[in-house]
């Protein structure tokens, strides 16, 4: 106990002043008040903690700083709201998005497919390329002319504002049937799957490696198998589906929307670290710019499909009743209407925003910390983060759980930006402020240690929030009159002064370790 | 004896043929974008407005940025020190002179010696906290100490001087160097300005003093061991860079009409790290072949797709990693000699 | 004689490094083999090479009749190779008992080999809870090669096991070593030669990343000339 206090000194020191501003800060203030803004920094920290855990792990074990991860956050949030506002874009994505994996599936059929062919030289350096661009052709072919019921940007009735309007206000736009007109049916289908293997097969022939052996994995084929089964499934009860899910109700939308939203960002984050990342290790230096060209085109994709005006999410009903009841007095009123808001100490708390997603980040903080204690997986994850090669060395293939931990933290990303986005709305711009909350926090808590990824998750938004209320109700300086308001730039200032201040007597940050 | 001074000067000319005619069009250029123009020399040299004077305008943008690449190259290509504050450097600079022509009332001489002292007290703020801080921490302090300065510029207290989140408008630069009238004269001391730093680095990379920096960026440790004190040498190399960024501030107020708080936000320093990424990291020259690459793909894809250029540039910046893996003066390093060979086959095809 | 590995005239670098430029070295089945050298001479970055950690340019590496150079690190240590690296790489935040479990390349292995691990180092067995960092040398050495034995390795590659131990501990290690190579072919980097001398029965020198001289540890004791012109030792 003594040689704890004594080797984190300046650790304890610097938790109790922040400690003793927090009481500070609560004497100036009405009781509902603080409550209400503890709760709002534990809200604002739990989603920055989903953003920053993921990037720490990412850089922990990768040492990648994906400086893309604020807007992978963003896309997290544009998907899960197609699937939750247009359930019907999302049932007619199914089919060819299975498709195009489906070729993927089939990746360790390539190397022995290409052991067997013998070829020239030059025809070797040709064909992966050849491939590659037969399969965009067809592609681009197919996929415009595939129909797929869509938003239009263009006319303000058709655009995404609209549709989540509506949606806010308890009316859905009747789904819309997509009809097969410019391209015959079975064409686009076979078509589909056939360029993806043909895709598949050309990037497959780039990494070959001469001295591995290679073993047909009845994995793949079965993998292969369900992929096509779930689009033939989608493309034949594409109606029923649709209607099912639309009648589904919005709490059972919401809870897909945030699986699928999860599910895609994991298995982007896939596809990025092995075919972008995997081969800069080496030059690490340029892995910055990478992320940081990926980054700029992700908010571009992002304003081509659903475009630039800011629009909402509305909430799920669970959490958005409002009968005269409301606001519910207690937890038990709640659960028996469900309303938006609560009664805590005579403050209206919004249970969705301040209670439900401090929840959820409590529960991931809980899972991913099981995972890295309690699994084996978790073990060569942080066995990994100090020494990758002694990993290697022992036999475990370290590129694999370097993919895991990309698409685990890109996925926890998409799963903040999905969580967020009823609460915060939907723009451009929301994954950088984000992603420089996320990077300050990491900055206070330790680059690369879990907990203090969330300790300085929570202090950041904990710091901001009551910043904007004595920015509301001002802060009465002592023995004079004057009470002293702070204007909103200071909100990132002070966390980033924060930031300063704690680096320079921590170097590695509150909880992380000394080199 | 009369021959050796001779063979030297022709060996000078042999091995830098290519900076020399680099130079000699760039001195033209103003002269032949006239005259493909229809222009007269001498109309271009009364400044007649046309697309001279524009190429004129885009290469003194050039200039500026490939001045603030180079101070960016010699803290991070050189020295090995990621900062992600950078832009404050040329912030400063940029907003300082703005302030002083404008509020102060300062002559531009008084102006410059205000600018290149305040850019010596920032390096040394700067400094400070290198000791403590190392690597990825240091990127992150210097982030910090960007954006409140970014913050500060922002701030509508600070309204009356910088003119807030609309940017510093209104600088008045002399009459002789006025962007306007004077842009040829503009150009040229651009131009001047920009080799004489450039020879400057080159001279400081090679001297004993740049030695110890990148044996700083290689092995911080070893460099220690060696008996280097390498506070020093970093502290030099910033306060070299930051005089630099702070001259192309200087020269950017004086040169646009306004000055946006964007050169002081975090995106900018990210600007000088694409351009030194394109050039080539830690090869000087790659940061004026970067600028050049850079300003030039911003403009064209601006002008001619517009809203979505940053979807272009983005590709194009994933497609340099994959496939230009060096920048494009280390990957030519790296690939000249196959190249020649190719010549060289190519050429006995051809008998 | 049979060969486990057969390192045939080998070329690896470090960054632009030229550091092995012709390594040489046959380790019969079974044997004790010493890689000999002064300091940075190329012993530890022959061990990478052989586990591909440091891969080869030129030149075969041949494990147990089998070509594995240009293979992945973790392919090639799953055919039986342990590797004990230099200053030991005992993982800091996982505790002992994770840092031998971690090794094991199929379900069980730890359990099965527990009981031999914890007799051939006893002081393992209640340190178990303990988290790496807070281990002495000695103990983390013999973690070191305990995480070694967990998985069915034929091949040991040691790397300095005595550097930086108390005398007592060397002689346990020392011990140890020569128990171990009963089962399993040993290849051992040391600086100290007097522990190298007892334990190994083959020798390689390596000076300036090539393979000089090789033989058998008997006939080097005698060789006063050679010990002192690469060794540097009296």
């Amino acid at each position: 106990m003594n040689s704890f206090l004594r080797k984190n000194t300046v650790l304890l020191i610097t938790l109790a002043d922040i400690t003793a501003l927090f009481i500070a800060a609560a004497q100036g203030m009405e009781k509902k008040d603080f409550v209400i803004t503890l709760l709002r920094g534990l809200a604002v920290g739990s989603i920055t903690f989903l953003v920053a855990s993921g990037f720490s792990l990412i850089f922990g074990l990768l040492d990648v700083l994906n400086l893309a991860h604020g807007t992978l956050f963003m896309i997290g949030a544009y998907i899960g709201w197609t699937v939750f506002v247009r359930p019907d874009t999302f049932v007619d994505l199914l089919t060819p998005l299975a498709l195009i994996l489906s070729g993927f599936a089939l990746r360790d059929v390539y190397p022995l497919l290409a052991t067997r062919i013998r070829l020239g030289l030059s025809m070797k350096r040709i064909l992966p390329w050849a491939l590659i661009l037969v399969s965009i052709l067809i592609f681009s072919y197919i996929l415009p002319r595939y129909p797929i019921s869509f938003w239009d940007i263009g006319t303000y009735g058709q655009s995404p504002v609209t549709y989540s309007f509506l949606a806010d206000q308890g009316t859905r736009l009747p789904a819309q049937v997509a009809l097969f007109t410019e391209i015959s049916a079975p064409l686009a289908l076979i078509g589909l799957l056939f360029a993806s293997i043909i895709g598949a097969f050309g990037i497959s022939l780039f990494n070959i490696e001469t001295q591995q052996q290679f073993k047909l994995n009845w994995k793949n084929f079965i993998g292969f198998a369900i992929l096509l089964i779930v689009a033939l499934f989608v493309f034949i009860f594409n109606e029923s589906l649709t209607t099912a899910l639309t009648g589904l109700g919005s709490n059972w939308l919401f809870l897909i929307a945030v699986v699928v939203a999860t599910l895609s960002g994991a298995g982007l984050g896939a596809l990025i670290e092995s075919t972008l990342i995997r081969p800069l290790y080496i030059r690490p230096i340029y892995q910055l710019m990478l992320t940081l060209g990926m980054s700029a085109i992700g908010i571009e994709i992002v304003r081509a499909i659903w475009g630039r005006p800011e629009f909402v999410m509305p909430k799920p009903a669970f959490f958005n009743g409002s009968s005269e009841v409301c606001p519910a007095a207690n937890f038990a009123d709640w659960w028996a209407h469900n309303c938006s808001t609560i009664l805590l100490l005579d403050g209206r708390v919004r249970v969705y925003n301040e209670i439900f997603i401090p929840i959820i980040g409590v529960v991931v903080l809980i899972s991913i910390w099981m995972l890295l204690q309690r699994t084996r997986l978790g073990m060569v994850i942080r066995a990994g983060v100090q020494d990758r090669e002694m990993v290697e060395a022992l036999g475990i293939n370290v590129r694999r759980v370097f993919t895991m931990v990309f698409s685990l933290g890109v996925g926890l990303a998409a799963l903040g930006g999905i969580l967020a986005a009823p609460s915060m709305g939907l723009s451009n711009a929301m994954g950088e402020s984000l992603f420089l909350n996320a990077l300050i926090a990491l900055a206070i808590g330790g680059l690369t240690n879990y907990p203090g990824a969330a300790l300085g998750s929570v202090l950041v938004g904990l710091i901001q929030q009551f910043i904007i209320k004595y920015g509301q109700i001002g802060i009465a300086i002592p023995f004079t009159d004057i009470i002293f308001k702070p204007t909103p730039p200071i909100v990132p200032a002070s966390t980033v002064l924060l930031m300063v201040i704690i680096l320079l007597i921590l170097p590695n940050g509150l909880l992380g370790k000394k080199e | 004896m009369t021959q050796q001074p001779n063979s030297r000067m022709s060996a000078f000319f042999l091995t830098n043929r290519a900076a020399l005619f680099t130079l000699l069009a760039l001195i033209l250029l103003p002269f032949i974008v006239g005259l493909m123009d229809g222009e007269s020399p001498m109309l271009v040299f009364a400044n007649q407005s046309g697309n001279s004077k524009f190429a004129q305008g885009l290469a003194i943008e050039i200039f500026i940025l490939a001045l603030y690449a180079l101070s960016f190259d010699l803290i991070f290509g050189i020295t090995g020190m990621l900062s992600f504050g950078h832009s404050m450097f040329f912030g400063v600079g940029a907003y300082l002179t703005g302030i002083s022509l404008k509020t102060l009332g300062l002559s531009l001489p008084a102006t410059l010696g205000l600018v290149f002292i305040a850019a010596i007290v920032q390096a040394v703020l700067f400094g400070l906290v290198l000791p403590r801080v190392k690597g990825i921490t240091f990127a992150l302090v210097t982030l910090g100490l960007g954006s409140v300065f970014h913050i500060v510029v922002m701030s509508s207290e600070m309204g009356p001087y910088t003119g807030a989140d609309v940017g510093l408008q209104g600088v008045i630069a002399p009459a002789f160097i006025s962007p306007a009238n004077e842009r040829l004269r503009f150009y040229f001391i651009a131009l001047t300005i920009l080799i004489l730093v450039y020879l400057l680095y080159k001279r400081f990379v090679d001297s004993p003093t740049g030695r110890v920096c990148i044996a700083i960026r290689e092995n911080e440790g070893r460099a220690r061991m060696l008996g280097y004190n390498t506070f020093y040498f970093k502290l030099a190399a910033l306060t070299l860079s930051s005089l630099t960024a702070a001259l192309a501030g200087f020269m950017h107020a004086i040169y646009q009409p306004i000055v946006s708080p964007n050169v002081a936000s975090m995106g900018f320093t990210v600007t000088a790290l694409l351009i030194i990424l394109i050039g080539g990291v830690g090869t000087l020259n790659g940061a004026l072949i970067g600028a050049v690459v850079y300003r030039l793909l911003d403009f064209g894809l601006r002008r001619y797709i517009g809203e979505s250029a940053s979807f272009i540039s983005g590709t194009v910046y994933v497609l340099f990693v994959l496939f230009i893996p060096f920048g494009i003066v280390g990957t030519w390093k790296t690939k000249s000699f196959q190249v020649k060979q190719g010549w060289d086959r190519l050429r006995k095809l051809f008998g | 004689m049979e060969y486990i590995l057969d390192v045939q005239n080998i070329h690896s670098f470090i960054g632009q490094y030229h550091i092995l430029q012709g390594v040489n070295v046959r380790v019969p089945k079974g044997s004790i083999t010493a890689l000999l050298g002064r300091n940075g001479a190329g012993k530890t970055t022959t061990l990478k090479s052989i586990l591909g950690l440091t891969p080869p340019r030129e030149g075969k590496v041949i494990y147990e009749g089998k070509e594995v150079q240009g293979m992945r690190s973790f392919d090639i240590a799953s055919m039986g190779i342990g590797f004990v690296p230099e200053h030991r790489a005992i993982f800091r935040d996982l505790t002992v008992e994770e840092n031998l479990k971690i090794a094991e390349r199929s379900k069980g292995e730890y359990i099965r080999k527990k009981e031999f691990i914890f007799d051939l180092f006893p002081d393992l067995k209640r340190l178990i809870t303990l988290p790496g960092t807070s281990l002495s040398g000695g103990q983390q050495q013999m973690l070191a090669i305990a995480r070694a034995l967990v998985a069915d390795n034929h091949l040991l590659l040691i790397d300095e096991p005595s550097e930086g131990l108390a005398p007592v501990i060397i002689e346990h290690m020392m011990k140890a070593i020569q128990l171990l190579s009963k089962d399993s072919t040993i290849v051992l980097v040391e600086q100290n030669f007097l522990v190298a001398s007892q334990l190994a029965e083959y020798y390689v020198i390596i000076e300036e990343g090539r393979s000089v001289q090789e033989g058998s540890m008997k006939d080097l004791a005698n060789d006063k000339a050679a010990i002192h012109r690469y060794l540097g030792a009296a």
